[in-house]
C-alpha cells in the first residue's frame, strides 16, 4: 500500500509538533522516521494511525484519503516501544484481540495466531501473559498482534529502544527480514540512526517538526542535502570549519587561519562563487600521518573505542574529532600531523545551510 | 559541646547550672499551661458566652489542662536530665527530684491561691463527724453553717440518708460526690428518738495542708518514672491513650451483646451479679420477636442488602463512564465538565436533601420508571446516595484512568476496538484496585446509610438496618440495650469482616480520593 | 510561514473551512464522548442541578404543613419573606454562632491538630504499628451512624449504666448525664473522632513523601525530633493544612447525622442545634406537626450558597492545574 503525505501538519495549541510534511512512501517500501528526540516522529506515526488529527494536511493509503476514517478501519498493525500488550489477557488473548474484534471465526483465529506464534518464535508463551514474559518475548508478541490481520501497513514507533544492545541487533535483522518477505508497507520510527541506516530503503530525517531530508541511506551518508543532515547522519559525527575556496594554480584550495586545503575540481568550483563556506568533512577522512603535506594539531583528548581512538584535536579556531590507529599511542598533550582525504569532502552556504554541492 | 566540657569541670553532687536548667523547664510548662488556661477562661468563656452559646467546653478543657498541668511540669523536669543520666546517674536524679521539689512548692502555692487542685472548694454540710456505733455521730458544727442552720446539733447520730443506712465513710463518700445545692435528707437519733433533717450541701473552701502530702509522693514517682522511662513507648501509649473511648465503646458492644444487661462495662444477670452471659440477644436470628416488635429482621437485612448493592453497582458503573471520558476523550465542554466535577466534589450535597424530596416524588409520579425510583422506593433511594457520591466517584475513576499507559489504548483503537470495548474490555480491567476501593466505599456507604432511607422512605417495607435501629431504640420502651447491642452487632459484622481484609483501600479512600494531590 | 504567492483572502477562506470542517467531525467525536456521560449526567441534573432550582424557589414561598402541596405552581409566593424572618430570628443566631462555635472547635482540636498529632506519632513508630493505628481511626468513618452514636451514648449515659459515670464513682465523684451536662463536650468529641481520619492519611501521605535524605540530613545536625517536626515537616505540611481546614469546613457545616442522632440540637432549647439541622428540622422532621418547608428551605439556600462560594475556592486552589492535562487520543 502507497502511503502519501501532503502538506501536513499538526499542533498541540501553541506547540508544533509537525510542519509541512510532505512524503510519499512507496508500495512495500521501509522507510525510517530519523531524528532527535521530540521532532514529531510519533506525532506522525500517530496521525497516520489516525489516533491524532492533522491540523492540516492529507494522508493517502493508496487512493483514499484517509484523514477521516477511524483507526480500525485503516487496516494498520502498530508496534509500540512501550509493546502495549494487555496485561490482564494471554498472549493469545493479545494477538487474537484484533481478530476477535473482526468477528473471526474461533477456528481460523486459532489457526491464525497459531500461525503467527510460530513465526515469531513464540508460539510455546502461548498460555503465559505478559508480565511473565522477557522484554525481547513481549515485543515479539507485539509484532504478532501487528501481524495478525494481516494489514496493509505496518508502523514501529522506536520498537527495540527498550531492549539490550544484543537483542537489538537480532531482531533489527529479523523484522527487516519479516518486512521483506511478507512485502508490506513499513515505516519505522527511530532516533538511532544505525538502525535506521541498516534496515531502511529511504530514511526520513526530521528536526523541530521539519523534514530535513528523505533519501536512500548513501545519498544521505555521502551526499548530505543540508547542514543538519551531514552533522546529524554519521557517528562520530562530521567535523566542520568554515573557510574560504579560492581558485588557486589552477586548482581549488579552502582556508582559513590556520588551514590551507586542496579541494578537487569538481567540488571546488561549486564552492568558490559563494565566498566564506562551511566546510565538513568525516573523522574517518582524516588520517595521523607522521610527514608529508600536513596540518599539525595539538591533541585535545584521547576517547579508546576499541578498533580506534578518537582524537580530539585542535588547530587554531577549529576543533575537530579524528580516528586514529590504537597502536600509535597518541596522548593529551601530544602534537600530531593531519592529512585530509578531500575527495569526499562537503560545502555548505552558510545562510541556508544548504549543501553547495548537491541541490 | 560545651554542657560536656562544664559538667567535667564540676564532678560535685550536685551541678547549679543543671538544676536551674531542669527547674526552668518545668516552669516553662506551668506557665505555658497555665496561659491557657487564662486564655480559655477569661477570654473565650465570656466571648463565647457574648454570643449566647451554652457551652462548657471551655471550662472542660480549662480543667483538664489544670489537671494535667503538675504531671507534665515534672515530666519535662524529669526528662530534662535524661541526657545525664549514662554519664552521672545519681546527679541526674537528684537534680530532677530536687527541681521537683521546687516546681511542686510552686505549683502549690498556685493551687492555694486559686483553690484549684487540692485546695478546690468541695461539697460539705459544714459539720464534722466519726464514726460510731450505728452510723456517724456529729462532732462539731460550723457556726452559721448549713447543718445548723437545718436544726443539726453535736451529738446526733446519722444513721441513714433516705432509706441507705451510712456509716462515717460512706457519708462522706456520698457528700464528697454530690452537687452543689443536693438536698441530704438525714435520718438522725437524737436522745432516743428518731427525727429526720433536710441539709442542702454547700461549696466549701478547702485548706488542709495535710492533703499536700500525697501529691508530693505522687509528683516524685512522675518524675522518677519521667527520667528512666523508655522513651520509645511514649508514641504507642499516646496513641492508645487517644483511641481508649473508641476501644471502650467497641468493648462494650461486644459484651452488651452477649449478656443479660450491663452496668459500665459489667455484665450482670437478673439478680445483679457479675456474670449473666447468655446468647439470648441473638434469638432475632431466629425468628424471634424483637423488643416486640413483630419484624422479619431478614426482610430489613435483604433492604439493606439491596440498597448497598444498588448502590455499589450504579456508582461504579457511572462513575467509571464518566470519569473514563473526562480522563481519556477530547470533546467539546471537557474543561467546563471537570471543573463542575470538581466544584460538586466540594458542594454540600445534604443541603438538598428538601428539594430532593420533590424530586423524588415528582420521579414516583412518572409512568413505569416511577414504580421503581420514586419516593419510599429502595432503588430511587439507592439514586440519590448514588448522585452524591459521584462526584467523588466520577473524580477518583479519572485518577485511576489517567495512569494507564495511552499506548494501551492506542494499540486497542488500532486493533480496531470501539471507545466502548477499549472502555470495557481493555482499561476496566486494569483499574481494578479502584474498581475495589470506590466498591467497598460504595457498598458501606450503602449499607450503613441512615439519613437518607430515613428522610425518604417511610413503610417497613423499604426500612433499612440502621433505621431500624433507629426505631428501636426510640419507639420501644423500656429500650432492652442489649437486644439493640445485638442488632447493631449485626449490622456492624459485615463492615468488620471488609474492614478487616479492606483497610489499605479504605485508608485511600477516605480521604476523599485526595491522595497525593496536595 | 506564509508562501509569498496567496493573498490574506486565500488564508482566510482556508482558515475557516477548516474549522467548519472540524466543527462537524467534533459532532460526532462529542456524542460518544457525551454518551459516556450522560448516565452521570442524568444523576446530577435530576439530583443536583434541579433542586438547587426548587430549593431557590422554595425559600421564597411559605409552603407548611398547612398549604402543603407538591404542586410547585399552587405555592404561595412571597419573595424574601422569609429571610427577613430568618435575619430577625433570635434563635437563628443562636443556632448561627452555635454551628460557627462547633466547627471552630471540632476542626482545631480534632480535625486539625489531633490528626496532626496521629500522623506525626504514627510515621515515627514502627511501619505495621502506624499503619494499624491509622487503620483503628477509620472505624468510626464505617460504622453506621446508629451504631456508632449508640457507643458514645453508652459512654454518657448516667450511672449505673454509663460508662464514664462508672469511673466517676469508683474515684467517689459526681455523677451526672453527660448528654445533659455536657452536650457540647460530646457533640464535638463524637464528630471529631470520625474527622481525624480525613486529616490523619493527607498528613500522613505527605509526611511519608518528606525526602528520606532530608529527615537524615536533620538527624545528622543532632536535632531532637521535637526540632525535626517544628523545623523539617511542619513547614512542608502547610499546603495540606490548608487543604484539611477548608475541605474539612465545608464538612462539618453540613454534617448533621450524628447531632441528629446524638443530642437532636438539645438539651434545652437550641442547646446544640447547628445550621443544616435546623434546615432538616424545619422541613421534614416535623415533630411539632408543623413542618415550614418554605422557612426550612430559607436556611438551607445560605448553607447552599456558603457550599458553592466553598467549593469554587477549593477547586481554583487546590485542583485547577490537574485539569490542564489534555487527552493524548482524538479518535471519535
Ligand atoms: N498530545 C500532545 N500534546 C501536546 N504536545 C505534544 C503531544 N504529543 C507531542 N507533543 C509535542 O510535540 C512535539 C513532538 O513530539 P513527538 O512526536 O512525541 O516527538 P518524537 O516522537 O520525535 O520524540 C514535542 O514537542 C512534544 O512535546
Ligand atoms: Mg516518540
Amino acid at each position: 500500500m502507497e502511503v502519501k503525505i501532503e502538506n501536513l501538519k499538526k499542533q498541540f495549541g501553541q506547540v508544533i509538533g509537525v510542519k509541512d510534511l510532505d512524503l510519499n512512501v512507496r508500495d512495500g517500501e521501509f522507510v525510517a522516521l530519523l531524528g532527535p528526540s521530540g521532532c514529531g516522529k510519533t506525532t506522525t506515526l500517530l496521525m497516520l494511525a489516525g489516533i491524532y488529527k492533522p491540523t492540516d494536511g492529507t494522508i493517502r493509503f493508496g487512493d483514499r484519503v484517509v484523514n477521516q476514517v477511524q483507526p480500525r478501519d485503516r487496516n494498520i498493525g502498530m508496534v509500540f516501544q512501550s509493546y502495549a500488550l494487555y496485561p490482564h489477557m494471554t498472549v493469545f488473548g493479545n494477538i487474537s484481540y484484533p481478530l476477535k474484534l473482526k468477528k473471526v471465526p474461533k477456528q481460523e483465529q486459532m489457526e491464525r495466531v497459531e500461525r503467527v506464534a510460530n513465526t515469531m518464535g513464540i508460539g510455546g508463551l502461548l498460555d503465559r501473559r505478559p508480565g511473565q514474559l522477557s522484554g525481547g518475548q513481549q515485543q515479539r508478541v507485539a509484532l504478532g498482534r501487528a501481524l495478525v490481520k494481516e494489514p496493509d501497513i505496518l508502523l514501529f514507533d522506536e520498537p527495540l529502544s527498550n531492549l539490550d544492545a544484543r537483542l537489538r541487533l537480532t531482531m533489527r535483522s529479523e523484522i527487516k527480514q519479516l518486512q521483506n518477505r511478507l512485502g508490506i508497507t513499513a515505516i519505522y520510527v527511530t532516533h538511532d540512526q544505525v538502525e535506521a541506516m541498516t534496515m531502511a530503503d529511504r530514511i526520513a530525517v526530521m528536526n523541530q517538526g521539519v523534514l530535513q531530508a528523505f533519501d536512500t541511506p548513501e545519498d544521505l551518508y555521502d551526499r548530505p542535502k543540508t547542514l543538519f543532515v551531514a552533522g546529524f547522519v554519521g557517528n562520530p559525527p562530521m567535523n566542520f570549519a568554515d573557510v574560504s575556496v579560492m581558485a588557486e594554480h589552477g586548482g581549488f584550495t579552502a582556508r582559513n587561519e590556520s588551514i590551507r586545503l586542496q579541494v578537487p575540481a569538481e567540488r571546488g568550483q561549486k564552492a568558490a562563487a559563494a565566498g566564506k563556506v562551511r566546510m565538513g568533512i568525516r573523522p574517518e577522512d582524516i588520517h595521523v600521518v607522521d610527514e608529508g603535506d600536513a596540518v599539525t594539531a595539538e591533541v585535545v583528548i584521547v576517547e579508546p573505542l576499541g578498533r580506534d581512538a578518537m582524537l580530539d584535536v585542535r588547530f587554531g579556531s577549529d576543533q575537530f574529532l579524528v580516528l586514529a590507529d590504537p597502536q600509535k599511542h597518541i596522548r593529551a598533550g601530544d602534537q600530531v600531523k593531519l592529512h585530509f582525504d578531500m575527495d569526499s569532502v562537503q560545502f555548505f552556504d552558510l545562510q541556508s545551510e544548504r549543501s553547495l554541492l548537491w541541490n | 559541646m560545651a554542657a560536656l566540657a562544664h559538667s567535667d569541670d564540676t564532678p560535685g553532687v550536685l551541678d547549679v547550672h543543671s538544676l536551674l536548667r531542669t527547674i526552668r523547664n518545668g516552669l516553662i510548662v506551668v506557665v505555658a499551661l497555665s496561659l491557657i488556661v487564662v486564655i480559655l477562661t477569661a477570654f473565650l468563656r465570656p466571648l463565647i458566652a457574648s454570643v449566647k452559646v451554652d457551652e462548657s467546653v471551655t471550662t472542660t478543657l480549662a480543667q483538664l489542662v489544670i489537671l494535667v498541668l503538675p504531671y507534665i511540669a515534672y515530666i519535662a523536669a524529669g526528662s530534662a536530665v535524661r541526657d545525664q543520666l549514662s554519664d552521672h546517674p545519681l546527679r541526674a536524679v537528684l537534680t530532677a527530684l530536687l527541681a521537683t521539689l521546687v516546681l511542686f512548692v510552686v505549683i502549690s502555692i498556685g493551687h492555694f491561691v486559686f483553690h484549684l487542685g487540692p485546695f478546690v472548694p468541695t461539697s460539705s454540710l459544714e459539720m464534722t463527724f466519726t464514726e460510731a456505733e450505728g452510723g456517724a455521730l456529729v462532732e462539731s458544727l460550723v457556726p452559721g453553717g448549713v447543718a445548723e442552720e437545718a436544726g443539726v446539733q453535736v451529738g446526733d447520730l446519722i444513721t441513714a440518708v433516705r432509706r441507705d443506712p451510712v456509716t462515717s465513710g460512706t457519708l462522706s463518700a456520698l457528700i464528697a460526690r454530690s452537687a452543689e445545692d443536693s438536698p441530704f435528707r438525714l435520718r438522725i437519733v437524737r436522745g432516743g428518738e428518731e427525727t429526720q433533717l433536710t441539709v442542702r450541701t454547700v461549696l466549701a473552701g478547702n485548706d488542709d495542708l495535710g492533703k499536700l502530702l500525697p501529691g508530693l509522693v505522687v509528683a516524685l514517682i512522675v518524675t522518677a518514672v519521667a527520667i528512666f522511662w523508655p522513651g520509645q513507648w511514649t508514641p504507642y501509649v499516646i496513641l492508645l491513650a487517644i483511641l481508649l473511648p473508641l476501644l471502650i465503646g467497641y468493648f462494650w458492644l461486644i459484651i452488651a451483646t452477649f449478656s443479660y444487661r450491663t452496668e459500665g462495662l459489667i455484665p450482670l444477670d437478673g439478680q445483679g451479679n457479675v456474670g449473666g452471659w447468655t446468647l439470648n440477644n441473638w434469638n432475632f436470628l431466629f425468628g424471634a420477636d424483637i423488643s416486640g416488635l413483630n419484624v422479619s429482621i431478614w426482610q430489613i437485612t435483604l433492604n439493606s442488602l439491596i440498597i448497598a448493592v444498588a448502590m455499589m453497582v450504579i456508582v461504579l458503573l457511572v462513575s467509571s463512564m464518566a470519569g473514563y471520558a473526562l480522563s481519556r476523550m477530547n470533546f467539546a465542554g471537557r474543561r467546563a465538565f471537570l471543573s463542575f466535577t470538581l466544584v460538586l466534589h466540594g458542594f454540600p450535597a445534604v443541603t438538598l436533601l428538601i428539594p430532593i424530596f420533590f424530586v423524588m416524588s415528582y420521579l414516583g409520579k412518572v409512568p413505569l420508571v416511577g414504580e421503581f425510583i420514586g419516593f419510599n422506593k429502595p432503588v430511587g433511594i439507592s439514586l440519590v446516595m448514588v448522585a452524591f457520591e459521584l462526584p467523588l466517584g466520577v473524580w477518583l475513576m479519572k485518577g485511576f484512568f489517567d495512569n494507564i499507559p495511552w499506548d494501551i489504548e492506542r494499540s486497542a483503537l488500532i486493533d480496531g476496538a470501539s471507545r466502548w470495548r477499549t472502555y470495557w474490555e481493555i482499561l476496566l480491567p486494569q483499574i481494578r484496585p479502584g474498581i475495589l476501593a470506590l466498591g467497598i466505599f460504595a457498598f458501606i456507604g450503602g449499607w450503613n446509610a441512615f439519613l437518607i432511607p430515613q428522610t425518604y422512605s417511610t413503610g417497613a417495607g423499604t426500612i433499612n438496618l440502621p433505621v431500624f435501629l433507629r426505631q428501636l431504640i426510640n419507639e420501644t420502651a423500656p429500650v432492652n440495650w442489649n437486644q439493640v447491642a445485638a442488632v447493631g452487632m449485626f449490622q456492624l459484622i459485615p463492615v468488620f469482616i471488609i474492614f478487616i481484609f479492606a483497610q489499605e483501600y479504605l485508608l485511600n479512600i477516605y480521604a476523599g480520593g485526595t491522595k497525593g494531590s496536595s | 510561514m506564509t508562501q509569498p504567492t496567496t493573498t490574506l483572502d486565500d488564508q482566510f477562506t482556508a482558515a475557516e473551512s477548516r474549522t467548519r470542517r472540524s466543527r462537524k467531525k467534533s459532532l460526532s467525536s462529542n456524542m460518544a464522548a457525551y454518551g459516556f456521560l450522560a448516565p452521570a449526567g442524568f444523576l446530577v441534573i435530576t439530583f443536583f442541578l434541579v433542586p438547587v432550582v426548587i430549593i431557590f424557589y422554595l425559600s421564597m414561598t411559605n409552603l407548611s404543613t398547612s398549604n402543603f402541596t407538591t404542586d410547585l405552581s399552587a405555592m404561595q409566593f412571597v419573595g424574601l419573606e422569609n429571610f427577613r424572618i430568618l435575619f430577625n430570628d433570635q434563635f437563628a443566631a443562636k443556632i448561627f454562632f452555635n454551628t460557627v462555635f462547633y466547627v471552630l472547635v471540632t476542626l482545631s482540636l480534632f480535625n486539625v491538630t489531633l490528626a496532626l498529632i496521629v500522623s506525626l506519632l504514627s510515621t515515627h513508630i514502627e511501619r505495621r504499628a502506624g499503619f494499624a493505628f491509622r487503620a483503628i481511626w477509620i472505624l468510626p468513618r464505617i460504622t453506621a451512624a446508629t451504631v456508632y452514636i449508640m457507643l458514645w451514648r453508652r459512654l454518657a449515659v448516667e450511672a449505673p449504666y454509663g460508662i464514664i459515670n462508672q469511673v466517676n464513682t469508683l474515684l467517689g465523684q459526681t455523677t451526672y448525664n453527660y448528654l445533659d451536662a455536657r452536650p457540647w463536650e460530646f457533640v464535638i468529641v463524637v464528630n471529631g473522632f470520625i474527622g481525624v481520619s480525613f486529616g490523619m492519611i493527607i498528613f500522613t501521605s505527605a509526611i511519608e513523601s518528606i525526602p528520606k535524605d532530608l529527615l537524615n540530613a536533620s538527624l545528622v545536625d543532632g536535632s531532637t525530633i521535637l526540632q525535626r517536626i517544628r523545623y523539617v515537616i511542619l513547614p512542608l505540611l502547610r499546603w495540606p493544612l490548608l487543604f484539611v481546614v477548608t475541605y474539612q469546613t465545608l464538612s462539618l457545616l453540613t454534617s448533621f447525622e450524628q447531632i441528629l442522632l446524638l443530642t437532636d440540637g438539645g438539651p434545652g432549647l437550641y442547646a446544640t442545634e447547628v445550621w443544616s439541622l435546623t434546615a432538616y428540622h424545619r422541613a421534614l422532621s416535623n415533630y411539632f406537626g408543623n413542618a415550614q418547608w418554605g422557612y426550612g428551605s430559607a436556611f438551607a439556600v445560605v448553607l447552599v450558597i456558603i457550599g458553592v462560594v466553598l467549593a469554587v475556592i477549593y477547586m481554583r486552589v487546590f485542583r485547577f492545574n490537574e485539569l490542564v492535562a489534555e487527552p493524548k487520543i482524538e479518535v471519535l
